[in-house]
């Protein structure tokens, strides 16, 4: 079958390191996928290759089946993006900032269309027609999933979404994920969470320095297996 | 502790090659400009000094001519550079550099500069005062626009902080630090203009050079200091430095080019100028009501001179004078008309005087201007070096004027229209010579803008600093 | 397409939010206004006063009238009469003052010689011409380019540093058509405002409609384009808001200030005027010498000029008018070279200037509207020029008077020709002007594109 979400041999060097060696990886409709790994792994680096925000030295990433690098602009229309900050326009309102998204994305939703994203996502009804500029970081971080949500995208890729969330929000947040995969939504997940990663993650790999060197179905671990795995490995690293 | 910040801020900055780049621009377009200056100077000065030189000499050695004849060929005053002109042309490009000067009539200063060029010159002029007045506060906000702003961005204020300095003493280090590192930029070009001045240019070196020179260097270096403090102000007040930056760059803006000509046009939008024609036809009016120099002597004025010179003399007809009456008549003639001239053109200087203060008054608003009063004024190329010309020049003309009545007067009967006196006479009278008035009294001229000036220096050292104290740390 | 007006609208409601934005636009507005109130007032004024000159004309002839009720010898007349020569604004020129407030308007002439009257001026605040106008041309020339930096400056680099890019550039848009649509929205309204207030200024100086309507918009158009293309030159160098500030109101000082001060340097040493202290010394010696010379001698060198007169009475006694005025205008003729070679000295300037205008936009755009409204240099040299043939005809109105010893009776006044000059637009310079300015604009947005391509933008 085809893939939503591939890398063949993708690799990214930078002038003094090799940030990602040869990735080989396919994600399915409807499978959450949780990459772990420690700061400067090459987690950001592979979201970025899938976003093509960053040009690939060898090898290819593909979405949907196209390849990005040389379908930029094609392959965004498949996919929603959750950075770790989101970061909006602090001179519109919440729903205004929504709003551009969606219509850029490609839909025209009404106000209460939007409204409804919003308070979905967990933004209070109050919040929604202020300026961001006052939000807090856990608000913004919920107007980032409307707009994801919003986009009834085919691929989902977060980094690190639920840094600043509350216990929750992030707890509503994982039911969202699971929703979305039963839908048939591919998403692919870098996060620290190792306990978070098990309770949602349909496969958890595990990154090191740019590699990718384990993947487990989330079915096979308990949540303490997976916590000896995983530093296991990061012992090995040292 | 704040030693040692000073020192962080001038080391670091000696090490930031953008903006040791941006310096050495500013330092050779100073170099640049001086020597510009130097020799624009010379140019103009040879050319007046020649020109003034040649008129002497005709005037010295003219024709056996008749006294009268002699006010009519009259001579010209060519308007010399002040010294210090060279690192502040002022409105030296906008005044007229030769006036005429002959009997019965006051002409204007022609040949100004500005009337020699395109509209090219309006853009400016490479002076000095240029670079210190517009380029060097703009060399200050790029060294000092993240003082705060970046110390915030990076977290480093809070670890400041922490070691037990207060916000106001962060300040005041880091304005020290910045201070030597504009000192360093500055300096050269200080130095080498006054070395200039008082090296072999042919620049006299008088007591009163030095105190106008001394007042200018000064007034650049309060100007200078002035921009650091406000700058390291701002960016505390700011969070993020690029709106600091933006900060300064509108303050900078709205201060070198958008007050200084508002408030100039705006001066000349309330008070109205009178066009010379008009003036010299309210002169012509006002003069027609008095004794006419060169009339027929029909008129009641010159009656009662006649009767008043009769009485004194004890005779009863012009011929028995033991003076010409000729001469005593033009004198007359030339002493009414040049007061009333002089009532018009003080009223005419009145009116552009008012024009000016709205601009002097600006200085409150903007230290630009007011350093650029200042400065001009000790350049000796201000409104009222021009008007002081002027008057010494007129002044010249009036005695020459009547100079030579009386000597119609006293050696040429009455009637005669003949006689032409040796030019040994025409060496009696002393060449133009222009002194520029003292540097106190190109100060007191421009009071307004040196109390702004100072009013600016303890503005922003008193209530910015206090500001300081409530910036927002985190 | 649909996505670049969804970008545009989100801009304006960007910018519709932001404080300091809208504040610098409604500055610029208001001063764009004061420009053209101040530019409008100063023509209005300079005809007031040109009109006013027909009133002391008008008196000076009577006061004559008055004096010689039953007429004179025409001598008297040449010597106390004053007449005016004037140079009418350009319908245009309040909208580009140019050197129309240095340069005088009027010249007050007698029938005396004219290079001691030619170069009299007028009555100036030198503070005031040095602070120079604030007419709707500054504006456009000084303030707008301003206004575009201020609007430019981190069009890019905002979306970086508030962090908005990565979340943008995951949408189905390219970078080019974010740069495009928010430099096409911020061109919208920056040139919307220039030409709404070309308009207005046309409109409230009730210009002449002819061709310069198109010309001038053009010239304001391609000139903002310009100012935009620097804008995307140094946005597609990818540095951040104060690198961008810093470098954007770099280039403007360097092409509207330090630019055009070395060029004024660089004229002023090429093309040196020391001719007219020369000139004003010389025709004061030429014509005092005239006193002293013999008659015979003076009437010779003129009749050699009109030999018409030549049959004319011979001069007796120690004065005589046509002598006076002979020598007068041998005075002008000694230094004709001079006078010449002055004003080829003006214009040789102001070609300098053109050619070298290349080297620095704004000073194009200057000149090409100075050109338009007829105000700059050549057109005072016109004016000058014109004078000089007024006073010719002045002399040929008095001479048959003079020299066939008529009566000048209060009769003959209404014949007495009268000046008028209206300065002309000087259409081949904005021609070359304008070529000049389209080309600078293809090259700035070629080097901004190359650039942009050359450049790898990064997300952060």
């Amino acid at each position: 079958m085809e893939y939503i979400l591939e890398a063949k041999q993708l690799r990214k060097e930078y002038q003094d390191k090799v940030a990602l060696k040869g990735l080989d990886l396919q994600i399915s409709a409807g499978e959450i996928f949780c990459l772990l790994g420690q700061n400067g792994a090459g987690k950001s680096t592979t979201i970025n290759l899938f976003l093509g925000f960053i040009q690939p030295s060898s090898g290819a990433a593909y979405i949907n089946g196209y390849e990005v690098a040389s379908n930029v602009t094609q392959v965004k229309e498949y996919l929603a993006y959750i950075p770790e900050n989101v970061m909006l326009y602090p001179n519109l309102t919440g729903m205004e900032n929504l709003a551009l998204f969606s219509s850029l994305a490609g839909f025209d939703y009404s106000k209460e269309e939007l409204m409804h994203y919003l308070v979905q996502a967990g933004l209070p009804a109050d919040a929604v027609s202020r300026r961001v500029g006052g939000y807090s970081k856990g608000m913004r971080q919920k107007v980032g999933i409307a707009i994801a949500v919003a986009k009834h995208a085919k691929v989902l890729l977060l980094d690190e979404p639920t840094s600043g969330l509350d216990p929750k929000a992030s707890n509503e947040f994982s039911e969202l994920l699971l929703n979305l995969s039963q839908q048939g939504t591919a998403i692919f997940m870098a996060t620290h969470d190792i306990f978070r990663s098990k309770e949602v993650g349909t496969r958890i790999g595990i990154m090191r320095e740019g590699e990718l060197v384990d993947v487990q179905p989330a079915a096979n671990l308990n949540a303490n297996e997976l916590e000896n795995l995983y530093l296991n490995y990061m012992h090995v690293a040292r | 502790m704040i030693k040692s910040i000073a020192k962080k801020e001038f080391i670091s900055t000696l090490r930031d090659r953008r903006f040791m780049a941006l310096s050495i621009i500013v330092l050779l377009l100073l170099l640049a400009a001086t020597v510009v200056g130097l020799h624009s100077y010379n140019t103009l000065q040879a050319e007046r000094d020649a020109a003034q030189q040649t008129v002497n000499d005709q005037f010295a050695n003219s024709e056996d001519r008749h006294p009268h004849r002699m006010a009519h060929y009259g001579s010209y005053a060519f308007r010399p550079k002040s010294s210090i002109s060279f690192l502040d042309f002022g409105m030296d490009s906008y005044t007229g550099a030769s006036v005429f000067m002959e009997a019965h009539k006051q002409n204007s200063a022609n040949f100004s500069q500005a009337q020699q060029s395109s509209s090219l010159i309006r853009f400016g002029e490479m002076t000095v005062a240029f670079v210190l007045q517009m380029l060097i506060p703009l060399l200050i906000i790029f060294l000092c626009f993240g003082a705060f702003t970046q110390e915030k961005e990076t977290g480093t204020l809070k670890i400041l902080l922490s070691q037990g300095v207060s916000l106001r003493q962060v300040a005041w280090a880091k304005v020290a630090g910045y201070s030597k590192v504009v000192a360093l930029v500055v300096a050269p070009a200080m130095l080498l203009a006054s070395a200039l001045l008082f090296g072999k240019g042919g620049f006299d070196l008088s007591g009163d050079v030095l105190v106008r020179l001394l007042l200018f260097i000064g007034s650049y270096l309060v100007y200078f200091f002035i921009f650091i403090v406000l700058s390291v102000v701002v960016s505390a007040l700011h969070q993020r430095s690029s709106t600091a930056l933006v900060m300064l760059l509108g303050i900078w803006i709205l201060c070198c080019v958008i007050i200084p000509k508002a408030s100039a046009n705006l001066g000349a939008t309330l008070y109205t100028t009178p066009t010379k024609a008009q003036m010299d036809a309210d002169v012509h009016e006002e003069v027609a009501k008095g004794i006419d120099g060169h009339g027929s002597g029909q008129d009641e004025r010159t009656e009662a001179l006649k009767q008043e010179l009769f009485k004194k003399y004890k005779v009863s007809s012009i011929e028995k004078l033991p003076v010409n009456f000729d001469g005593i008549r033009m004198a007359a003639g030339e002493e009414h008309s040049t007061q009333v001239y002089q009532e018009h053109f003080d009223e005419l200087t009145d009116i552009f005087r008012k024009q000016n203060r709205i601009s002097e008054y600006a200085s409150f608003l903007n230290p630009y201007l007011a350093v650029r009063h200042l400065s001009m004024g000790m350049a000796g190329a201000d409104f009222d070096h021009y008007v002081h010309f002027q008057n010494e020049a007129e002044q010249y003309r009036y005695n020459l004027a009547q100079g030579l009545n009386n000597i119609q007067t006293t050696r040429l009967k009455y009637g005669d229209k003949e006689t032409r006196l040796s030019s040994d006479t025409w060496k009696e009278f002393q060449p133009f010579v222009y002194e520029t008035p003292q540097a106190g009294w190109a100060l007191t001229n421009h009071i307004v803008s040196f109390i702004a000036l100072f009013m600016w220096l303890a503005l922003v050292s008193l209530v910015g600093m206090q500001l300081i104290d409530k910036t927002k740390i985190a | 397409m649909k996505k670049f007006w969804i970008l545009i609208k989100f801009e304006w409601l960007n910018f519709r939010a932001d404080k300091g934005l809208l504040i610098l636009t409604i500055l610029t507005l208001f001063a764009g206004l004061y420009g053209i109130y101040y530019g409008t007032t100063e023509i209005n004024r300079q005809q007031e006063n040109i009109a006013a000159l027909d009133v002391l004309t008008e008196q000076n002839i009577e006061e004559l009238k008055a004096k010689y009720p039953n007429g004179t010898d025409a001598g008297d007349i040449g010597y106390y009469h004053t007449t005016f020569a004037v140079n009418h604004p350009d319908s245009w020129a309040s909208l580009s003052l140019g050197q129309r407030d240095v340069n005088p308007y009027y010249i007050k002439l007698r029938l005396l010689n004219l290079q001691s009257q030619l170069y009299d001026t007028e009555n100036i605040n030198p503070l005031k011409v040095l602070s120079g106008n604030f007419d709707l041309a500054f504006v456009l020339v000084y303030l707008f380019p301003l206004l575009i930096i201020g609007l430019c400056f981190n069009i890019l680099s905002v979306e970086k540093e508030q962090g908005t890019l990565p979340l943008l550039l995951s949408q189905p848009i390219g970078l080019p058509l974010i740069v495009g649509a928010k430099l096409t929205f911020r061109m919208m309204l920056v040139l919307g405002m220039a030409l709404l207030l070309s308009v207005v200024a046309m409109v409230w100086g009730q210009v002449s409609p002819d061709m310069r309507v198109a010309f001038w918009l053009s010239v304001v158009v391609l000139y903002c384009l310009f100012w935009f293309g620097v804008a995307f030159v140094v946005a597609a160098l990818q540095k951040n808001s104060a690198f961008n500030a810093i470098t954007m109101l770099g280039v403007w000082l360097l092409l509207t200030i330090i630019i055009p001060a070395l060029l004024n340097v660089y004229i002023a040493v090429k093309q040196p005027m020391p001719q007219a202290l020369e000139l004003t010394i010389k025709q004061r010696e030429v014509v005092h010498g005239g006193w002293d010379k013999p008659k015979r001698e003076t009437m010779d060198k003129f009749f050699a000029l009109y030999p018409q007169w030549t049959d004319t009475t011979e001069i007796q006694g120690r004065f005589a008018w046509r002598w006076y005025y002979a020598f007068h205008h041998l005075g002008d003729v000694a230094v004709a070279d001079l006078a010449l070679d002055y004003q080829e000295g003006l214009q040789a300037r102001h070609q300098l200037v053109e050619q070298l205008n290349v080297w620095s936009v704004p000073v194009n755009v200057q000149t090409i509207f100075n050109a338009m409204a007829g105000s700059d240099l050549p057109s005072y040299v016109s004016f000058l020029q014109s004078a000089t043939q007024y006073h010719d005809s002045l002399r040929e109105f008095y001479y048959p008077f003079l020299f066939n010893q008529v009566n000048f009776t209060n009769a003959d006044y209404v014949n007495e020709p009268r000046h008028s000059f209206t300065s002309s637009p000087d259409f081949a310079t904005v021609h070359a002007g304008l070529y000049k300015l389209a080309l600078s604009v293809l090259l700035v947005f070629a080097v901004g594109m190359l650039l942009f391509r050359r450049i790898k933008a990064s997300v952060k």
